[in-house]
């Protein structure tokens, strides 16, 4: 594999080789280094709600089934039989207490553990040959949750979620916890685009500046009020622990004024008050800006707008949350949900549903031009051009990298970590920094796992170990091994 | 119809647009609601009108007025020429298009709950039509070229003599540019026609697709 050390060493004094929108040993890399050990979005509590139910979601290639187990306890099985690797749930969603595989009739109870083994007696000797009682699905190396939101990762020795997303909890509340209950999640819309997942995860984290041009016709038809270049500018963009994002500047107004004017109902905006920190109100409050859009690295965006969804002037807010999960250096499937919070009236709920169906998703009319650049820009990235330009993205600093503004005070601005207003590339820089300090590690090393063989749950001198070890009773489903 | 062939059970895909069926649990509009369209979340002010009985004779004069209106309609699409395709909508309809999702068979719901790719109503397609109006639709400038083609046509009388139901299955394919190979989308709908003033325009339109995953890069388009 090429030596990346100068594209790593460009993309980290802000001049990107263009050609890491579509090279396919970049992209091993990715897989091998970022996607391997990264915290990764795959889904809300609130999409498996009840026992038994469950949604398949993938990290690169790799099916997990996330299920609420009988016991309430949210689990992620890697989709794989124990006994000659047959896909086990090939539906994406449903309630099933057990899982069946349809190769040979192996079964597992949604907890992961093997409850069925046909012929067990006849064709393994029983409990001598093969030791069923312990042996389940194979967990997802890490699993944990902030706000019901579920990830995984890939490196059973990841940090505590919590210290991988750091700081940016702060803004992801404002996103998924508007009151005590949290959000609903509905969706995914999902959709394949030609174009590398990097794009959206950077224009997400803070590419205020494409909003006036890109999505003019959004203004034009009279949806919405904000994208004006001026109120871009006005906004600040912040980054903070493992993501970063943008924000309009509201009009003048105390708390509530500012939060009715994005269309948030009292009631709403009550909960809010309650909910929410201090420094979190006083971000909306007093320093008078509103959450836009967001990435945490690596792959997960959000979205926070306030569109008009009808004849009259109001306006209604609606969020989305969007995983830009890769499928190759040139393609990436688009997993885009629609998020509410779970006390909202009814009929805000279905108005928000429809302003996030006008602007973002497949059919949104927001996200129908930037996928339209992206794909462009991953096609041009193709051929040897491309490894002879690097792509300035130095917006917001001077040649002797000084900041062309300074970031916001804390009297200014209430949130954690570093933000400034006026137009800038510090996120994009930011999350591709992090981007290149993956890349520079070594790869996780993963441990083998045997099912069942002999010397079955001790370590081998390989250090490897099978999954038959008392894991059903660890916490959360996640699992140490090896 | 007169043959003596066995009739033909109607294709799940049909039968899930307006059969009644299961009402998948969690869905947010309720216990009462039966079709897709009644299911939806923005689907309350949707007419109700359903088919009655089996299709009608390809020689019959309404399967006739139906077929001609949905090739027009397809023209109208493959030209983009959307404000005239607006005049071909009444103001009550309802646009809809699930997001399909793969569940086992005994499931009983084959669409994502609470979710859709369209749940329009008139505002929101005029704000689509509006918007590729603009000169600033970038995703529409170059245009793609778009070809609609329709099969599978099947016209049932209403109980009312202004609605007809009517079933097609239509291709899509959709290309941009000279780089990529174009994309299909391919899917089952049905339509419910109103005549107003002495012309059938769309009331109700179920879109039910075919791919769980799009391959599109949007949907910029209309079925
Ligand atoms: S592969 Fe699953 S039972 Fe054999
Ligand atoms: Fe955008």
């Amino acid at each position: 594999m090429a030596d990346q050390t100068t594209v790593l060493a460009d993309v980290r004094r802000g001049m990107i080789p263009a050609h890491v929108y579509n090279d396919r040993e970049i992209f091993e890399l990715e897989k091998e280094r970022v996607f391997s050990r990264a915290w990764v979005f795959v889904g809300h509590e609130s999409e498996i709600a009840q026992p038994g139910d469950y949604v398949v979601r993938r990290v690169l290639e790799d099916s997990f089934i996330l299920t609420r187990d009988e016991q309430g306890e949210v689990r992620a099985h890697f989709n794989m039989c124990l006994h000659r690797g047959m896909q086990v749930c090939r539906a994406e969603v449903g309630n099933a207490s057990h899982f069946r595989c349809p190769y040979h009739g192996w079964s597992y109870r949604n907890d992961g553990r093997i409850v069925g083994l046909p012929f067990h007696k006849d064709a393994y000797g029983g409990e001598a040959g093969f030791q069923r009682k312990g042996q389940r699905l194979l967990p997802a190396p890490s699993l944990a949750t902030y706000n019901g939101m579920i990830f995984l990762s890939m490196d059973p020795d990841a940090p505590p979620l919590e210290e991988f997303l750091g700081d940016f909890r702060f803004y992801l509340d404002y996103y998924t916890k508007q009151s005590a209950s949290g959000i609903e999640l509905r969706g995914p819309q999902r959709w394949r685009v030609k174009a590398n997942w990097k794009i959206g995860a950077e224009n997400f984290a803070g590419d205020m500046y494409h909003t006036p041009q890109t999505h003019t016709s959004v203004v034009e038809i009279g949806l919405f009020r904000e994208p004006k270049a001026e109120k871009r500018k006005d906004g600040a963009t912040y980054w903070a622990g493992a993501g970063g994002g943008t924000t309009y500047k509201l009009p003048d107004g105390d708390l509530d004024e500012r939060l009715r004017y994005v269309g948030y109902p009292q009631e709403m905006v009550d909960r809010m008050k309650e909910q929410f920190t201090d420094d979190q109100l006083k971000v909306i409050g007093d320093d008078g800006f509103m959450i836009s859009a967001a990435s945490i690295y690596p792959n997960l965006s959000f979205v926070h707008n306030w569109p008009r969804v009808g004849e009259s002037d109001d306006v209604l807010p609606f969020i989305s949350i969007r995983q830009w999960q890769p499928i190759s250096e040139d393609e990436t499937e688009v997993l885009s949900w629609f998020a509410v919070d779970a006390e909202a009236p009814e009929e805000f709920k279905a108005l928000s549903y429809k302003a996030y169906l006008m602007c973002f998703g497949s059919t949104g009319m927001f996200e129908q031009d930037d996928v339209e650049n992206w794909v462009s820009l991953t096609n041009t990235a193709a051929g040897s051009m491309a490894r002879r330009l690097l792509l300035n993205s130095r917006m917001g600093i001077l040649e002797d990298d000084e900041p062309v503004v300074p970031p916001l005070g804390p009297d200014a601005f209430h949130g954690p970590g570093e933000a400034r207003t006026g137009y800038s590339e510090h996120n994009q820089r930011a999350l591709l920094n992090r981007w290149a300090d993956d890349l520079e590690k070594p790869p996780v090393q993963a441990a083998t796992l045997t099912v069942g063989g002999p010397g079955a749950g001790a370590q081998d001198a390989a250090g490897r170990t099978s999954p038959s070890a008392n894991d059903a009773e660890l916490p959360g489903g996640a699992v140490a091994q090896a | 119809m007169s043959t003596d062939l066995p009739q033909a059970p109607p294709s799940a895909a049909v039968t899930a647009i307006t059969d009644p069926h299961p009402v998948p649990a969690g869905n947010p509009t309720g216990d009462d609601a039966q079709t897709l369209s009644e299911q939806s979340v923005l689907g309350r002010h949707a007419s109700r009108v359903q088919r009655v009985g089996a299709s009608l004779p390809f020689d019959d004069p309404r399967h006739l007025q139906a077929h001609h209106w949905l090739v027009d309609e397809a023209w109208l699409l493959d030209a983009q020429a959307y404000e005239d395709w607006l005049e071909l909508i009444t103001e009550d309809v309802h646009y809809l298009m699930p997001v399909r999702v793969t569940t086992a068979l005994g499931a009983g719901y084959d669409t994502a709950r609470g979710m859709a790719h369209f749940d329009e109503d008139k505002y929101s397609l005029s704000r689509r039509v509006a918007r590729f109006l603009t000169e600033h639709a970038w995703t529409e400038d170059p245009p793609s070229r778009l070809r609609h083609h329709l099969s599978n046509v099947r016209t049932f009388a209403t109980d009312d003599a202004d609605h007809l139901v009517v079933e097609s299955a239509t291709l899509l394919f959709r290309n941009r540019g000279d780089v990529r190979e174009g994309s299909f989308i391919s899917a089952g709908r049905e339509d419910l026609l109103r005549l107003v003033d002495g012309h059938w325009k769309l009331a109700r339109r179920v879109i039910l697709v075919d791919d769980s995953v799009m391959r599109m890069q949007n949907l910029a388009i209309f079925l």
